[in-house]
């Protein structure tokens, strides 16, 4: 089985798993309409400034409480079986693809429930898309792989936190400045030096990941 | 006592830095000038403070100019020395200025033989009533600047605001560069761990790492004395200070990693993965990103501070010794902390053998 | 040797008490008075506090260690 394959079914797995057990994802959906019914009764109303940082910090939570399960929640045994079914490599991409899409999803359920209750301030649509596309990669690709990372730990989903919030910090910056730039807070003509940064930040995050990986899968 | 050469070098180093960074005197400069704003068509008196400034000892071959751009300039009609920090500066100025715009900002110079040129960027402001460049023209007198002395001894560059502060470029900033040097130095040390499963090295990548935090807490604590007054408050939400303190964070979660683990060889490899993997986000951190944003740092927003003009041959001349000073100091830190775990791990072993 | 950098330590501090009153009294004016020269003398005061607190929790670690493995023996 080549490595493509690998990734197709394991992806596959996934997204079986995911519909035979609703409750994980329903319950992520229900944490971002919940946080956002908050913000609403807290805040009433939005300023276009205020609806981008809390945007991309309700995106922030529900993204970390989406990506824990991928390995932190995994039991043991099933490691183990997976240890010796695939190849290492496979695991990780299909993780970082499935969660990149559930992301985007995430992601798109905040966009539509934030626009709801404050109206939506974007006036660039393409440009917030391409924020919206590449953060949810990024944010999958470093909570993916800090994931492996504290699943090997023995208090994990508390490592998951510590671990994760000061990596991602850089990309979040990125992102708020590129979303400001959609909704016109920010002037000037660098968006798309920004895309490319942060494309750039996220291919290095992957790369690295992937050498580092088989590290961390061994034992 | 042998292999002790480079701790020595490190410490002269910094005394090196220390010796010469604070006894070194600063440029002359113009402090304050006052009044500050004037009208076209009038004879103005400037008061002039100086700085570093001995205005009795030259005081028959002062010159001094009212710069208006690279080209225009006028010449002080008399100029008076008060005492050795105060002048006082006739110029006459003509009805109408050279320029279209109704305010216009001039730069002060100040020329000595003896200490030099003072300048002060931008701080007289001249408004005319009615604009007429033609006329303006025409009754402008033109003084070319030339043969600006240079002070002839040692000396550092002078800069409003900054002042004497200019010297922390030799004790604050270096922090910073030994930090990323030992931060470096730990992820490779890390990559050397995963290339040879040698436990030694993760120690020494965790001994860098910690004196790195250090330094990184120092950096921030001197960075914060210094922008309080210069900038005005200890914590200006630059980005640099806030990139520093999310770098600070990310190698503190690496220590709660390693704290998490109890089979030494899992936590070895598991906390260099997160070594590398960290050090990489911090890239994009300390230099990706602020040049996104205005900072009060070099390099971005057009501020003040340190250029790569400012930047001259003197202070290169400290701050370079300075860096490697501190990261070999930094190195004989590390080489302590893993002593430590190095004595530790020998009472373990005693431990065991009973 | 421990008490020893122990009285160092609470001399050194006792020593630089009158210069951090003085600091909190006139802030701002004293800082900014001869050039700041003061801030500069407050950046390397800092630096040396800290690494000489540093330095002295890593001797305790040493000589603590050193003594345990000495007794062993």
């Amino acid at each position: 089985m080549n490595l493509l394959q690998e990734i197709t079914f394991l992806l596959k797995k996934e997204f079986t798993l995911e519909w035979r057990q609703k409750y994980a994802i329903s319950g992520i959906f229900l944490y971002v309409l919940s946080t956002v019914f908050i913000i609403f009764i807290s805040f009433q109303k939005i300023s276009p400034q205020l609806w981008n940082v809390l945007f991309w910090i309700v995106m922030l939570f529900a993204s970390i409480n989406a990506v824990v399960k991928s390995f932190v929640q995994e039991s043991g045994n099933r490691q183990l079986y997976y240890y010796q079914l695939a190849n290492p490599l496979a695991i990780l991409l299909s993780k970082m693809l499935y969660n990149a899409m559930l992301l985007l999803l995430i992601g798109v359920l905040t966009f539509v429930a934030l626009s709801f209750i404050a109206g939506s301030p974007v006036e660039d649509a393409y440009n917030f898309a391409m924020a919206l596309f590449f953060g949810s990669v990024g944010f999958s690709i470093t909570f993916t792989f800090v994931s492996a990372i504290a699943a090997k730990a023995d208090n994990n989903s508390t490592l998951m936190a510590i671990l994760s919030f000061p990596v991602v910090i850089p990309v979040l910056l990125l992102l708020v400045n590129l979303s400001a730039h959609s909704i016109g807070l920010l002037g000037g003509t660098q968006v798309s030096r920004d895309i490319m940064m942060l494309l750039a930040v996220d291919l290095v995050l992957l790369a690295l990941g992937m050498v580092l990986f088989p590290f961390l899968w061994r034992d | 006592m042998k292999n002790a050469w480079w701790k020595i070098i490190g410490v002269l180093l910094i005394i090196y830095s220390l010796i010469v960074g604070l006894l070194t005197p600063l440029r002359t400069g113009i402090s304050d000038a006052s009044p500050t704003s004037f009208k076209t068509g009038e004879t103005i008196e400037i008061n002039v403070q100086g700085y570093n400034s001995f205005y009795t000892k030259s005081s028959n071959e002062l010159r001094a100019w009212l710069k208006m751009d690279s080209v225009n300039a006028l010449t002080a009609n008399n100029i008076e020395v008060l005492d050795d920090r105060n002048l006082s500066l006739t110029f006459i100025l003509p009805a109408y200025l050279p320029t279209s715009h109704k305010v216009q900002d001039f730069t002060l110079i100040v020329d000595s033989p003896k200490d030099g040129a003072a300048i002060l960027p931008g701080g007289i402001f001249v408004t005319q009533d009615s604009i007429d460049v033609a006329s303006g023209d025409s009754l402008w007198v033109n003084a070319e600047i030339t043969n600006l002395h240079e002070k002839e001894t040692i000396n550092f560059p002078y800069r409003n605001i900054l002042y004497e502060t200019i010297r922390n470029l030799y004790y604050h900033v270096p922090l910073w560069f030994a930090m990323f040097i030992l931060f470096i130095t730990a992820m490779v040390k890390s990559i050397f761990y995963l290339r040879s499963f040698n436990p030694v090295h993760d120690q020494k990548a965790a001994a860098f790492t910690s004196v790195g935090i250090l330094y990184g807490i120092l950096g921030l604590v001197t960075g914060a004395i210094w922008a309080k007054n210069t900038w005005g408050a200890y914590w200006s939400w630059d980005v640099k200070q806030n990139m520093t303190a999310v770098g600070m964070l990310i190698y503190a979660a690496y220590f709660v990693l390693r704290a998490s683990f109890e089979d030494p060889e899992k936590r070895a490899r598991i906390s260099a993965v997160y070594n590398i993997f960290a050090f990489a986000t911090l890239i994009p951190l300390l230099y990706v990103v602020p040049k996104l944003t205005d900072s009060l740092h070099p390099g971005a927003g057009g501020n003040i501070a340190f250029g790569s003009q400012d930047l001259d041959n003197t202070m290169r001349m400290v701050f370079y010794p300075a860096i490697i000073g501190w990261a070999l100091f930094g190195t004989w830190l590390a080489t302590l902390v893993f002593k430590i775990t190095s004595l530790k791990e020998r009472w373990l072993d005693q431990q065991d053998g009973f | 040797m421990l008490k020893a950098t122990k009285k160092a330590f609470t001399t050194f501090t006792l020593l630089l008490l009158p210069f951090t009153l003085l600091l909190a009294q006139e802030e701002t004016d004293f800082m900014r008075s001869m050039g700041k020269m003061y801030v500069v003398v407050a950046v390397i005061v800092a630096i040396f506090i800290g690494i000489v607190i540093y330095l002295v929790t890593l001797d305790r670690k040493i000589s603590k260690l050193e003594d345990q493995i000495i007794e062993n023996d």
